[in-house]
């Protein structure tokens, strides 16, 4: 009798795993480092809530491998003689997950809810005067002058205009949408979120995907995958074991010093993020002794040597350039104006600096957080090198949430480190916002972005990078620390996986 | 017994009452706010401020906890501000997990720390005693992570008998079966707490084993196996059921660590995770929770104590 019951039980048991190894087939699980604030991409910025949502919220153009601007939603576009007007055709054949189609309506409650309310709409919602729906699926962008990087704009999904039904964007104000109201036109639509232990997106089986070859986030989206499942792993060890034992298929951001062990080993891919982060050191342009004083913000710079912190923080020399231009190698907006003063590292002639532009060892607040490794190892590296200069830093160690507060208050501090994901256009750098802290608005800024953005000519725009970029290491309202290239891992079972993310991993056309 | 029952919950209304006010003091006193990081990095000031008074976080505190106070005892926390589902059901989810861990973790101790501190115990001054001492010592020492990570690397990753990390709800697929994703972070959080409870119950009874009743028990020729149960085990267990209890409460919620390494959707790492993202009413929530569950394990301890012995009178 014994022996029967033992039987069932293992019977049970096998035809349970069986069962479960025929589901993990359809099913994607991703080990997440945590997770998102919300999954309205509107409003948030957070890179996890897009590597989630984009496979939901659709823009109107997206971006293709070389990071160039193609249509998604967007099916053309017509530009005025004058620049100023811009006649966007919609694609006819998208509905969204509940069911509705998508008209220009739609695009039109979402942008102007984006362009109120949306992270990075007010980038373009002081150049535009009026969208307005000119048909069932036109919609037609009115500028008070020409407007350089408008699509790139558009294209950036990361705080940017995705198109939710009208009802919704239409409701909806800063706050973030609620997930009973996660409906996009994507590949995949939300179906659950359960605290702490998932973020489940299901398979949109009424998605018509775009046309042409799959290039970037462009081109075809076939969703091979019945379902997409985002796990909160929180701790390196168990995400590695966790892909190693097959419990996940794909988990983010590892640290650089496994590097060299996990390419090595054939059960795992390793997948660097084509996009570098980079790590920005703020200035205080409102109060306190760096304000105004451009020669002693030099001075600070001059101390510093960033090949030595992008060691200690990022480990193996594939995963870190020590790159002063604040695009990559490669990218179109690479340039190199300025780059000399990037990492000199040279503490007797920052003294001299120093003394030259009146410092005479009052303090120097350096906020810095815990939360990102590489915040917190660089920080005290620059501590170092700066202290060797002669500076009189104040290390201010904080959790992210007590930072972020901190830095809102001119008086707290004088340096922030904080990064910055890759962007395809410098206009979407942090430190070109005005409003945003360090708080960097000088005359010549402002002209220089003005002849940035008023104009379309790819050309003339490069040109003018170049000069801001130079004006940046002038005035240095913020210093890059150098590129750091992250890399996920992945089951060797995965197909269709490219060898490098674009920005945030995609698994349309990937299955296993 | 009533009488005392009726007055101990009469007194956890002053109780609560305060540890809701230090709560919420302590809770509003940390700096940052839910909106700058539920806005992100590129929020200005304004954007931030926009959506606290949206949120209605720049009442005055005591507003605040007037409010919620007034929801609370009418059973409602409050709702997530990141989730944006009810906090009773975020809590929910987390006390499924993490009940079920400590019931399996207190089955481990008990199966494992009662037999090896009794052997102890009765074989005092033997090589048993200090193999199950030192045992005990190693594993009190050995830190959990550490542990479970290599529990993870054998178990999982080796040998591939069990899952590596998560657990789905017994009401998902797989059903009761689930509870294979508990047995690892479960022997692992039961290490520490058995060692401590065979030292416990070793040093308990042969403090029991020196009193006059027990050298009594001897001389009128009673057989050693009853004097060591009947006679010095339970004498032994008053002081070990405290330990159990507030074991228990402890394992519901400062499992952190174990929750974080095995990625368990847990108490400790939501709270852990609620502060991070300075989610209000889930971290008050909890922790009004987990002071509920405080009291009301201290209240069984004193039962307890009456039943197993006379000499305690409850009133």
């Amino acid at each position: 009798m014994k022996i029967k019951a033992y039987l069932k039980t293992a019977v049970i048991v096998t035809s349970m795993s069986v069962a479960g190894s025929v589901l993990a087939e359809g099913t994607l699980r991703y080990a997440t480092v945590g997770e998102p604030p919300s999954l309205d991409q509107q409003v948030v910025t957070s890179d996890l809530a897009t590597t989630i949502a984009h496979h939901m919220f659709e823009g109107l153009y997206t971006f293709n491998a070389n990071n160039a601007p193609v249509g998604l939603l967007a099916a053309d576009e017509s530009v005025s003689a004058d620049g100023k007007t811009i006649v966007i055709s919609l694609r006819d054949n998208v509905t969204f997950h509940n069911g509705k189609q998508m008209t220009s309506l739609d695009v039109v409650a979402s942008l102007n809810r984006w362009l109120e309310h949306g992270s990075r709409g007010k980038l373009l919602s002081d150049n535009i005067t009026s969208v307005e729906a000119t048909g069932d699926y036109e919609v037609t962008l009115s500028f008070n002058a020409v407007f350089g990087p408008w699509q790139n704009l558009m294209a950036f999904i990361n705080g940017g205009p995705a198109i939710y039904p009208s009802e919704i964007a239409a409701a909806a104000g800063k706050a973030p949408i609620a997930p009973s109201d996660y409906i996009g036109t994507g590949p995949y639509k939300f179906n659950e979120w359960k605290a702490n232990r998932y973020v489940e997106l299901v398979r949109h089986d009424a998605y018509n995907s775009p046309v042409g070859v799959a290039d970037g986030y462009g081109g075809a989206r076939d969703a091979n995958f019945e379902t997409l499942r985002f796990i909160p792993v929180p701790d390196v060890g168990t995400r590695i074991s966790g892909l190693k034992a097959g419990d996940y298929d794909y988990a983010e951001n590892i640290p650089g010093d496994l590097f060299a062990e996990l390419d090595a080993d054939e059960n795992v891919r390793t997948i660097l993020n084509g996009g570098p982060i980079f790590g920005l050191v703020f200035m205080n342009s409102k109060e306190g002794p760096l304000k105004e004083n451009f020669a002693l913000r030099r001075a600070i710079q001059t101390a510093l040597n960033k090949d030595t912190a992008l060691r200690i923080a990022a480990g193996p020399e594939k995963l870190w350039r020590a790159n002063g231009s604040f695009l990559p190698e490669g990218n179109v907006w690479y340039s190199k104006s300025g780059i000399e003063k990037f990492s000199e590292g040279n503490a007797a002639k920052a003294k001299e600096m120093a003394a030259a532009a009146g410092y005479a060892g009052e303090p120097i607040k350096f906020m810095v957080s815990t939360n990102y490794a590489f915040h917190y190892d660089k920080a005290v590296v620059y501590t170092k090198q700066l202290a060797q200069a002669g500076f009189n830093i104040d290390l201010q160690v904080y959790d992210w949430a007590t930072l972020i507060k901190k830095r809102s208050q001119p008086d707290q501090w004088d340096l922030f480190f904080t990064h910055h994901g890759f962007v395809p256009d410098p206009i979407l750098i942090s430190a070109m916002s005005d409003n945003y802290p360090g708080w960097w608005s000088t005359p010549e800024k402002a002209a220089l972005k003005a002849e940035f953005t008023g104009t379309a000519d790819k050309a003339k725009r490069a040109v003018t990078w170049n000069k801001l970029q130079a004006l940046i290491y002038e005035q240095v309202p913020t210093m890059k620390t150098g590129d750091i290239y992250t890399y996920n891992i992945a089951s060797a079972k995965l197909k269709g996986l490219a060898p490098s993310t674009l920005i945030w991993p995609h698994f349309w056309g990937v299955s296993k | 017994m009533s009488v005392f029952i009726i007055k101990r919950l009469l007194s956890l209304i002053p109780t609560l009452l305060l540890a809701s006010m230090l709560i919420f003091l302590f809770v509003h006193l940390i700096p940052g706010d839910p909106a700058a990081v539920l806005l992100g990095d590129l929020a200005t000031p304004e954007e931030v401020a926009a959506l606290t008074t949206e949120m209605g976080l720049d009442e005055p505190v005591y507003l605040q906890y007037y409010y919620w106070l007034s929801h609370v005892l009418q059973g409602d926390l409050g709702t997530s501000i990141f989730f944006q589902v009810p906090v009773s059901t975020v809590i929910g989810d987390g006390a499924e997990t993490s009940i079920l861990l400590a019931l399996m973790t207190m089955i481990w101790i008990i199966t494992i720390g009662l037999p090896l501190g009794i052997l102890a115990a009765s074989r005092h001054g033997t090589f048993v005693d200090q193999l199950c001492s030192g045992g005990a010592m190693m594993a009190a020492s050995v830190p959990t992570f550490w542990l479970g990570l290599y529990l993870i690397l054998i178990f999982s990753v080796g040998l591939g008998w069990l899952p590596s990390s998560g657990f789905p709800s017994l009401t998902d697929d797989g059903g009761v079966f689930n509870l294979r994703y508990l047995i690892l972070p479960s022997l692992a959080l039961a290490a520490p707490n058995a060692a401590l409870i065979i030292r416990l119950v070793r040093s308990s009874m042969l403090d029991v084993a020196r009193e006059d009743f027990v050298r009594t028990a001897r001389a009128k020729g009673l057989h050693p196996t009853r004097i060591a149960v009947k006679h010095v085990f339970r004498n032994a267990l008053i002081a070990v059921v405290a330990a159990f209890g507030f074991t228990f409460a402890a394992l519901i919620s400062e499992a952190v660590v174990t929750e974080t390494v095995f990625s368990l959707p847990g108490i400790g790492r939501l709270v852990v995770q609620s502060i991070l993202r300075r989610d209000y009413p889930v971290i008050q929530g909890v922790i009004l929770v987990i002071v509920v569950l405080y009291m009301t394990i201290n209240l069984l301890v004193d039962l307890a104590y009456a039943r197993l012995d006379p000499r305690v009178s409850l009133k």
